[in-house]
């Protein structure tokens, strides 16, 4: 049989209504848990995976397909609505999105980020399908240098990409920076900055960071304006749906946030957040609007949320091709397809296609099941807003809590989660941007582990760090983004100057 | 926001609240330098150590620190909107609360108590209202999250009653 | 079937199922990782067997496993239905983060499963033997770097174990650690690394592909259906198990931990247990009582002095 009529007959299998009903029931399950904030898709899968088996093989296998993108799309409606992202890979979409809510435009946001999802999730889906080994080979050539270097630009092109204080934005960037030095250096095994506190040791959790500043510090900041503001927002202000203007706007973001998603989530140390930096800054750089930056653009839901689901689908392709897990959710995922007889490896496509196939197909009617059931749902999310802020703000924390007691029920981290809520508030406050923080707990790591394993495998020679092609040509777009809008500054040349004032003051 | 600071005409008066944020961005510079230092320096072949990336964390904190008070002197923070302490103080206890009852009072009180302090923060005051309905809605949300989905969430005294 | 589990969903949300607990397993780690996997099925296997009617899983994620051992240790003291899930990780763990709370803390009960450790080049690299490494190494350790799970974790000890064994200095061994296997599977491939060591499960699919090449395996004897010497056949006298055991709290008198024990061995017998090896391609290692005490007293050791070698601990 050809890869065609493998994937077809795996489109009728999963086409059957008993298990697009299953599809349903996984991708309900998936986004209701995603949805909280401090539970990502790896506690999801984790959580719902043993729902999965006990049904048979293909309907088990349709229904974690679901669950899977339920639970990697359900941080997103918080995200926009109630600016709490649960997952850092949706701390971007809370940026514009939540801007678009507050301004009655909560529907079109939600409709972007639906659509662009399923549209990252069909191309990357089957980009999965038919180019999955050659992608593979691309993600085997970057090594500690490459990824280096990588980090190198995506610190350049994000740091650029917020706040609008360069003074404020690094002092963020670098709080970051600090806070992701707490906890067993992974490279020698010291302890840094843990002060004997074992609960310090693994370093800080990003959700519970994110959870804290975003979601206690939003809360705190609200409150702290006293009732002078109504009420209640005004949920729909124009159309509940995307008008042609906003479509117009979208489309290019969804296919270059999936272009910019799904090569970084197939690469071994990517991680889908990082594709969602840089499809944010891609956006800013190119958009006609750029005023409407940092105030609700919809270009800023589109791309980033499109780059989300799309390296969700990068993901499988180093799981499936190589059985190589590059994240907490895809080594959940290897222990949930040897349930099914699934050995991913080298050999996978080979010995096992149809249930490949079957997967790919599942993935397929699971994507479309999530527009199914979030679509219509828009009317219904954006309602969330006209709840009377005392009882919405109560909600908002009892989710944000049980989220972060769920995946660890301890004291400390509750702690953590009311100290950083409080120090959001105060950069808040001071007009200090909190999306930098999270981005230096991100980044800071990877780049100086990287940096130094390729020092220590070069036995510290600091020329390779530029002789490898790949490395050099990210160095080079760094140092470009950095050194360009200096000159374009430097000369005054008015235009590009207008354009710029958005993102330098 | 920048552009226009409707007090650089008035005075040039140091902002006092950054130069505190410079002083704490100059104590975490500190408290980093000061670990980094006593970390021994195992770095196998690699020139760059654990102590290195620390240390330049420290000495850019220690720039920005300067940064910041050059700022406050020149008056280039913007200007605050003016904060209501309590529903701060109502919401931050809430969480202080629901943090240490968790583990003797369990999910739904310990929750409950925050969801209402929370309400209170916003305004709805009247706690015999607000209080028992939290405690209800956390009970339901354990229900749901610890009995079907086996989350570990700490079970209390009324929790026990479903056990 | 589906119907079953439509009405089991719908009977749930109505009637909430009765969780006594008979067992409560702690997993000293995240959702998804080895010791995680380890509970859930120990999890499932106690209750379809029926050793145990309801069995709970509370996950304490943290620092190699030390900071759930320590709660362990001091909530469930004496009680005879609390278990924790372990291995040879914590005992690397304990040493370099100087926890407070040690496995001489705990009752250990049984060594349930267990992986050897696996040496491997690139299919390309010009390294054909053990002996060809050992070469290399000698020559110039800093020129082989070995890419491997995290610093002073087992990976890292094995290596040390091998250039000590090979008449290297330990300390001067280029060992460069990545965050999981995962991580350092893809530079092993890629070639960034010279050799890769880590589980042999990590490896299986690619050596079986033929992408990498399979110098030697750790355990004491040959596997079967593994087609490489031992290290000892190749003259090295290294011997590394990553091992995963179930303990006790601290403080049981000595019928309840001979119930425990008796508890464990059924279902380390039980065929629930047996084919949930098969499917998960875990090797059924069994150790109990005096047997397993003290293979854990020698390892403690020796990880000790390893760990001591390399310039980890001191």
């Amino acid at each position: 049989m050809s890869t065609f009529d493998f994937l077809l007959q795996g489109l009728l299998v999963a086409a059957q209504p008993m298990n697009l009903l299953y599809a349903l029931i996984g991708v309900t399950l998936g986004t209701a848990v995603g949805v909280l904030p401090g539970i990502g898709p790896a506690l999801t899968v984790a959580l719902l995976l043993p729902v999965t088996y006990r049904l048979d093989p293909a309907g088990s296998l349709i229904m974690f397909a679901g669950i899977y993108y339920g639970g990697m799309y359900g941080g997103s409606t918080t995200s926009i609505l109630l600016n709490t992202p649960g997952e850092s890979s949706s701390i971007v979409t809370a940026l514009e999105g939540n801007k678009m809510a507050r301004n009655g435009r909560g529907g079109p946001a939600l409709a972007t980020a639906a659509i662009g999802s399923f549209v990252a999730g069909l191309i990357a889906t089957i980009g999965l399908a038919f180019i999955a080994p050659a992608i593979v080979k691309l993600a085997l050539v970057f090594g500690p240098r490459e990824y280096f270097a990588l980090m190198v630009l995506a610190f350049v092109t994000v740091s650029s990409a917020f706040g609008d204080s360069t003074l404020r934005g690094l002092t963020s960037l670098f709080i970051g920076l600090a806070l992701a030095l707490i906890g067993i250096d992974q490279l020698t095994g010291q302890t840094r900055l843990a002060f004997e506190v074992p609960d310090l040791l693994d370093g800080i959790e990003v959700t519970t960071l994110a959870v804290a500043m975003f979601a206690i510090g939003e809360t705190l900041f609200i409150a702290a304006q006293g009732n002078t503001g109504p009420d209640k927002v005004e949920a729909v202000k124009g159309s509940l749906w995307m008008t042609a203007a906003d479509w117009a706007r979208s489309w290019k973001p969804w296919l270059r946030g999936t272009i910019i998603g799904f090569p970084i989530g197939a690469m071994p140390a990517g991680g889908a957040e990082i594709g969602t930096f840089l499809s944010y800054a891609t956006e800013k750089r190119l958009t006609k609007h750029p005023e409407e930056f940092g105030n609700g653009a919809i270009e800023g839901v589109a791309g980033p949320e499109a780059a989300n689901n799309a390296s969700a689908a990068g993901t499988l392709v180093p799981l499936l091709t190589l059985g190589l897990p590059t994240t907490a959710t895809a080594a959940i995922m290897l222990a949930g397809f040897q349930q099914y007889g699934l050995q991913p490896g080298p050999l996978l496509f080979a010995t096992n296609p149809q249930l490949v196939w079957g997967l790919i197909a599942s993935l397929l009617i699971a994507n479309f099941m999530l527009l199914v059931l979030n679509l219509p749902l828009i009317g219904l999310w954006v309602r969330l807003l006209t709840i009377p802020k005392p009882w919405l703000y109560a909600g908002i924390l009892l989710f944000a809590t049980l989220g972060t007691i769920g995946a660890n029920p301890s004291v400390f981290e509750l702690g953590m989660l009311l100290a950083f809520g409080v120090m959001g508030y105060m950069m808040r406050v001071f007009g200090y941007p909190i999306a930098p923080v999270v981005v230096g707990l991100i980044l800071g790591p990877l780049a100086e582990q990287q940096l130094r394993r390729a020092l220590a495998i070069s036995q510290g020679d600091f020329t390779v760090l530029v002789t490898s092609p790949i490395a050099a040509v990210l160095l080079a777009i760094a140092a470009l983004a950095l050194i360009v809008p200096l000159i374009l500054r430097a000369r005054g040349r008015g235009e590009v100057l207008g354009q710029l004032a958005a993102s330098e003051d | 926001m920048s552009l226009d600071h409707p007090n650089k005409v008035e005075q040039r008066r140091p902002d006092w609240a950054a130069l505190v944020i410079a002083a704490v961005l100059v104590a975490i510079a500190a408290v980093i330098y000061l670990d980094a230092s006593r970390l021994r320096e195992v770095t196998g072949y690699s020139p760059v150590g654990p102590a290195t990336v620390p240390g330049a964390v420290a000495v850019v904190l220690l720039g920005l620190a300067i940064w910041t008070v050059i700022a406050a002197f020149r008056g280039d923070f913007p200007e605050r909107e003016r904060q209501e302490v309590g529903p701060v103080v109502w919401i931050v206890g809430g969480l202080a609360a629901q943090m240490l009852l968790l583990n003797t009072a369990g999910f739904s009180i310990a929750t409950g108590v925050l969801f209402a302090a929370t309400a209170a923060g916003f305004g709805r005051r009247k706690l015999w209202i607000s209080l028992p309905l939290g405690i209800v809605l956390c009970l339901v949300v354990w229900l749901i999250f610890a009995g079907l989905l086996q989350l570990s969430l700490p079970a209390g005294p009324l929790e026990q009653l479903f056990l | 079937m589906k119907h079953v589990f439509i009405a089991s969903l719908i009977a749930g949300s109505i009637a909430l199922p009765a969780f006594a607990a008979d067992y409560t397993i702690m997993a000293p780690a995240a959702p998804g990782g080895g010791w995680d996997q380890t509970a859930r099925t120990l999890q499932t296997a106690l209750q379809q067997e029926g050793i145990s009617k309801n069995v709970q899983v509370v996950n304490v994620p943290g620092a190699g496993g030390t900071i759930g051992l320590a709660q362990f240790a001091s909530q469930q003291k004496g009680k005879a239905n609390a278990l924790i899930v372990g291995g040879y990780v914590m005992v690397g763990a304990i040493l370099t983060n100087k926890a407070p709370v040690t496995l001489k803390e705990v009752t250990p009960i049984a060594r349930l499963t267990g992986e050897y450790e696996a040496i491997v080049v690139p299919a390309s690299s010009n390294i054909k033997s053990v002996a060809d490494l050992v070469d290399a190494l000698k020559k110039n350790p800093g020129a082989v770097s070995w890419g491997g799970g995290s610093a002073g974790g087992v990976d890292h000890i094995a290596a040390g174990l091998i250039a000590k064994a090979a008449g290297v200095d330990p300390t001067k061994i280029n060992y460069i650690a990545f965050s999981g296997g995962g991580e350092a599977l893809a530079a092993i491939l890629g070639s960034q690394v010279t050799v890769g060591i880590s589980s042999y499960g990590e490896f299986e699919s690619q050596v079986k592909s033929g992408t990498l090449r399979l110098l030697a395996v750790s355990s004491d004897q040959r596997i079967a259906g593994i087609d490489a010497p031992t290290l000892k056949e190749a003259g090295l006298n290294v011997v590394v198990q990553n091992w995963r055991m179930v303990a006790a709290p601290p403080g049981l008198t000595a019928e309840q931990k001979a119930a425990v024990t008796a508890d464990v061995e059924k279902l380390a017998k039980s065929k629930t247990w047996q084919e949930a090896l098969k499917t998960k391609g875990w090797q059924d290692t069994y150790l109990a009582g005096p047997a397993f005490e003290e293979q854990l007293a020698k390892d403690v050791a020796a990880t000790e002095t390893v760990l001591k070698d390399i310039g980890l601990v001191k």
